[in-house]
């Protein structure tokens, strides 16, 4: 495979993921803020500031902001590169590049997700369809999903594609950690430790759609400690680093499984980093979460770095 | 006179001046649309409007669309699709096909000679001026031989049917020839929208025009490799024929590579892969000459690799079609056409060139000043449509004029009947109803060493404007499915 | 006899911005041929970047670098040794040549072997009016004829570095009536070309012992073609005929032919290219 179609399929993979993550984190931040337990959570201004900070766009503590201008921004905005519309604008760009690489029903379906993204009327979003727009993006990036594992051959292409995919989806929760842990602060809980038992950590729970599976699993409230360990550590939660770090593991090893031994390859850096989180416990991180926290986003960009230099160096 | 008709054609409007595909001078329908007239006939033009803008989104939704460039965005536009297809016979067919056939080896027994002896121009059957004169004669291929003997790999021959039932030639396209897609996906989307008429027709396929492709490339593959890599060169994304290009490739099972992805060493083409380099052997090029090499060519082009035309010379990789082919499609060519295919072949020419007066010849001279309003005067050496005049839009003193620019400088105009386009029977969402709409016929033909094929189909363009002419998709032209019927009793009505 | 040339060829180039993916491509190696012979060829460059040798799409042999980049300044250099024979360009039969105007400048068969040399080229057009300048009545046969127009263009130009580029129109360089090398040459062709002889592009070296203009960079000088003898070369800037000092690279339609350098870059910003040739006669 072409190193530039490559790379095109590779970010693909991760503006696909990088719309649903963002369009989720939207839905879910404002309307579980509606009935939050305490005031702080339910404010307007606490609520956009999140979204603002997750789409990489912090304002100060006392900006006002208008909450159409920021919805519309984050949701619709072309002029705004990290709006969930550029990046379903990017996620075809990049598919159209490399359509000659992808199934026609794959291409199909992205080219219907981008007319439906780029056609949504201003008026509408703003006032009443903050709701529809982002379930509908989230539901689609699932079509999405499954033409990608049930239309492609799963080779070379499948494989580029899936670290895309999973290298997005490990950077984004760990934004969303971040943003919540930022959040957490801000807003604690009403009794025993106030940000152990926050609020907010149920809503990322539910931002990264994983609420009820952690429930599953812990059978308690959601608490710090609890949440962190299920997104970070816990290789069997779908939206986990952990799992994510797997299956870049097993999609660059897959492109070439003699490389693992070569100490320079991306596959050997990766098996590193996943043996470390794989050893690690919660207890491990819990003194220093935001320096754990910067310690995620620099393996990863160092992951990142290393695939662009080995596959897409062109 | 016609019978009293019913449904979807009620309102047809027939022009009996016209040739039209459908109905014959009488107005009778013609043998080989009678099932379909029937079969349409039980639609109602709600139906078939509903049908129509399905297939509209079904283009849409695919993506498979052309960009326009206007002012500040660039817009997707979808090819408009009419869902009624044009019928060709098997026999009226089989005449087309030998027709394109010769008319593509001439034009490289044309090409070889034009780039090696030059004997044609020195026996005087086609003057030196004419080829001397042409910017797309390239000196680089002088002497050089390209693998197989092969020049135009990929020749697109626009046909028309002038209202004496004949079909004339009115085009080669030996440079880089597109539409071939739009074949193909009016197939698929007719198909979808109206799969029941084809249990009536036995038409050929068009599906099989990539595995071909492949075919013959492979044929001119350079000497001493065994299995050649061939990939598509495209310009990029941005290019109006982008979704040509990466279906091409995708239906060959081949990559699409844009020029920043090869590059030369040792005089050998290497793309770059995610496993390191890769030899290519085989480049069908969708960029044209002027852009394939900086090095040799233009040297502001980003869209083509350093060294790629020494790389040709060296024997170690095939282009396809092989530069310099644009010496042999320009309009002055066109009218030596049918003394082309006598002096390499001895034969008549199978298919009609619009006869052409070539004004340096002095009793041509004569009869083009007398009839210049029935006539279209072209001057011999400029592109693109200028300077043309249509004899039967001037006024008298426009005519005079023309008249005494001609004979001022006779050897620099040509001079052609005006021809004009049959008409199909076109459903135009204005009006919702059929119309008579102008269409033409492009067909695609393939050349390896050892064999040819033609597609049997090809792209019937329409005018949608009524009255137009021009059936070029920049200028709002649509097309059609076109069905090329197997020998069959069964199709015989 | 024989004369013994080392050739020193030197370029460097800076970029505002370094750039990416960079190709060059030097013709600049003495032709092989009858009367020139190469003894040592040595190229390198300042960053190691792969080179190899190829062929122009006309068959002159290039040298071709490319670097994956990024690059902000790169320099070259090739050193060539060769052996040049004595060229005596008067040892012809005069009888051969047809008298000048004769019918055979327009045989077409005669025209058409000699079409690529014979049609203008953009950098090699008179612009209108301007054939007249010239009116060929000096000199006897085409010989003397060309030699006496090699004089009139020597006469006719200043030599003036620095007033032209390589894209510079024979309108413009008439109306200043300055140039280098290359404008001398192409003013040669274009009224050569006028009349119906095939004339073309040389671009080489010139050994400047004798003082002859050319300035520390490659010449360039023009050949006509004599019927009945063949290609001679005219070196309108030095008002002489090409002969021993006269050390051949490559010939073309016109200098786009025979560009010495060509660099194809990937980058924004404005480039500097510098040259410095140096030749030294070894006997």
């Amino acid at each position: 495979m072409l190193a530039r179609a490559a790379d095109n399929l590779y970010w693909m993979g991760r503006y696909i993921e990088r719309t649903e993550h963002m369009a989720r984190f939207m839905n879910v931040n404002y309307f579980s803020s509606l009935d939050a337990p305490n005031a702080k959570s339910q404010k307007r201004n606490f609520v956009l500031r999140s979204i603002l900070f997750m789409a990489g766009d912090p304002v100060g503590k006392n900006d006002k902001v208008n909450e159409q201008e920021v919805l519309y921004k984050v949701g619709l905005d072309q002029d705004f590169p990290s709006s969930v519309c550029n990046s379903i604008c990017y996620a075809r760009e990049n598919a159209h590049s490399a359509r000659d690489l992808i199934s026609t029903e794959l291409y199909e379906s992205v080219n219907k997700f981008y007319h439906f993204a780029t056609s949504y009327p201003k008026e509408r979003f703003v006032k009443t369809g903050l709701f529809e727009y982002t379930s509908q993006v989230t539901e689609l990036t699932a079509i999405l999903r499954a033409k990608i594992r049930g239309t492609l051959l799963h080779d070379e292409i499948y494989a580029i594609i899936m670290m895309g995919v999973n290298m997005e989806r490990a950077l984004q929760i760990t934004r969303m950690i971040n943003a919540k842990y930022n959040d957490a602060r801000l807003a604690p809980g009403s009794y025993g430790d106030r940000f152990r038992n926050s609020y907010e950590w149920t809503t990322l729970l539910k931002c990264a759609e994983s609420y009820d599976m952690m429930r599953r699993l812990y059978k308690k409230s959601p608490s710090s400690l609890s949440t962190l360990e299920f997104l970070i550590l816990n290789p069997r939660c779908p939206r986990s680093v952990m799992n994510a770090l797997n299956q870049i593991y097993r999609h660059v090893v897959s492109l070439n499984p003699m490389k693992i031994d070569d100490k320079d390859s991306t596959a050997f850096l990766v098996g590193k980093i996943r043996s470390e989180y794989q050893f690690k416990c919660i207890e491990d991180i819990e003194g220093d979460i935001q320096g754990y926290i910067d310690h995620i986003f620099s393996e990863l960009t160092e992951i990142g770095s290393r695939m662009e230099k080995e596959f897409f160096h062109y | 006179m016609a019978k009293k008709q019913k449904g979807i054609f009620s309102k047809y409007d027939r022009n009996p001046k016209l040739f039209d595909e459908l109905y014959d001078q009488q107005g009778e329908v013609n043998d080989v649309y009678k099932k379909l007239f029937k079969l349409y006939g039980q639609h109602s033009i709600e139906d078939y409007a509903e049908l129509n803008g399905r297939a509209k989104a079904s283009f849409f939704n695919q993506g498979i669309t052309f960009r326009v460039y206007s002012d500040e965005k660039t817009n997707e536009k979808i090819f408009p699709f009419d869902l009624f297809p044009r019928i060709i016979g098997a026999d009226e067919w089989a005449e087309l096909e030998r027709g394109v056939v010769q008319r593509c080896k001439a034009l490289n027994a044309f090409l070889w000679d034009l780039y090696h002896e030059q004997n044609i121009l020195k026996d005087g059957v086609v003057p030196m001026e004419l080829v001397g004169s042409s910017e797309n004669f390239l000196e680089q291929m002088v002497g050089f031989d390209p693998p197989g003997g092969i020049y135009n790999h990929i020749s697109g021959t626009d046909l028309i049917r002038h209202t004496d039932g004949k079909f004339y030639v009115l085009e080669d396209n030996i440079r880089c020839p597109s539409g071939v897609s739009y074949v193909l996906s009016n197939r698929t989307a007719l198909k979808r929208a109206l799969f029941g008429v084809f249990n009536h027709y036995n038409a050929h396929t068009v599906t099989n025009y990539a595995e071909n492709l492949l075919d013959l490339l492979e044929t001119v593959k350079p000497a001493g490799v065994d299995k050649p890599n061939t990939v598509v060169l495209t310009p990029g994304m941005y290019n109006s024929a982008f979704y040509e290009h990466s279906y091409l490739a995708k239906t060959m099972g081949v990559e699409l590579v844009e020029g920043r992805d090869l590059y030369v060493e040792n005089d050998f083409v290497y793309m770059k892969t995610i496993h390191g380099r890769e030899r290519v052997d085989i480049i069908y090029r969708r960029i044209d000459d002027q852009f394939l090499d900086p090095l040799e060519f233009r040297k502001d082009s980003t869209l083509g690799v350093p060294g790629l035309f020494a790389a040709y010379r060296k024997g170690n990789v095939t282009l396809a079609n092989a530069p310099g082919t644009g010496v042999a499609d320009d309009k002055a060519v066109y009218t030596y056409m049918p003394e082309i295919i006598q002096y390499y072949f001895g034969e008549e020419a199978i298919l009609h060139n619009v006869p052409t007066y070539h004004c340096s010849r002095k009793e041509e001279l004569e009869y083009v000043l007398d009839n210049i309003a029935e006539l279209v005067i072209k001057p011999v050496d400029e592109a693109g449509g200028y300077g043309i005049s249509i004899g039967n839009t001037l006024s008298p003193e426009e005519i005079e004029e023309v008249r005494n620019t001609v004979r001022a400088h006779p050897r620099k105009y040509v001079a052609q009947p005006i021809m004009s386009l049959s008409v199909h029977p076109t459903y135009i969402e204005e009006t919702q109803s059929f119309e008579q709409r102008h269409v033409d016929l492009r067909s695609f033909a393939l050349m390896g060493s050892d064999r040819e094929f033609v597609l049997k189909g090809g792209l019937t363009r329409v005018a949608l404007r009524r009255g137009n002419l021009i059936v070029n998709s920049s200028q709002g032209g649509g097309s059609k499915d076109t069905w090329v019927l197997k020998k069959s009793k069964k199709n015989a009505g | 006899m024989a004369d013994c040339f080392r050739i020193t060829y030197n370029a460097e180039n800076s970029y505002d911005y370094p750039v990416t993916a960079a190709t060059w491509q030097f013709l600049i190696l003495p032709l092989e041929n009858e009367s020139q012979h190469h003894l040592k060829f040595e190229f390198s460059n300042s960053l190691g970047a792969y080179w190899e040798l190829s062929h122009s799409g006309f068959g002159f042999r290039t040298i071709r670098v490319r670097s994956k980049g990024p690059v902000s300044r790169i320099s070259f250099t090739a050193e060539i040794s060769l052996i040049k024979e004595v060229v005596n360009p008067f040892a012809f039969n005069p009888e051969m040549v047809p008298p000048f105007n004769g019918p055979e400048l327009k045989l077409q068969d005669f025209r058409l072997t000699f079409a690529r040399y014979i049609r203008p080229t953009h950098l090699t057009t008179l612009p209108p009016g301007s054939a007249a300048l010239y009116s060929w009545d000096q000199g006897e046969g085409y010989l003397e004829k060309l030699q006496a127009l090699n004089t009139w263009v020597y006469e006719y130009l200043y030599y003036t570095p620095g007033v032209t580029d390589v894209d510079t129109s024979l309108e413009e360089v008439l109306g200043l009536n300055k140039g280098v090398c290359q404008d001398f040459a192409h003013l040669f062709i274009a009224l050569a070309r006028n009349k119906g002889i095939p004339a073309r592009y040389v671009s080489g070296y010139l050994h400047q012992g004798k003082g002859y203009f050319g300035d520390a960079q490659m010449h360039a000088w023009a050949e006509a073609w004599v019927p009945g003898i063949g290609w001679i070369g005219f070196d309108p800037t030095n008002n002489i005929l090409a002969a021993s000092n006269h050390i051949k690279v490559a010939h073309g339609r016109d200098y786009d032919d025979c560009a010495p350098l060509k660099g194809i870059v990937f980058g924004e910003g404005e480039n500097t290219s510098q040259h410095a040739v140096a030749v030294q006669s070894q006997q």
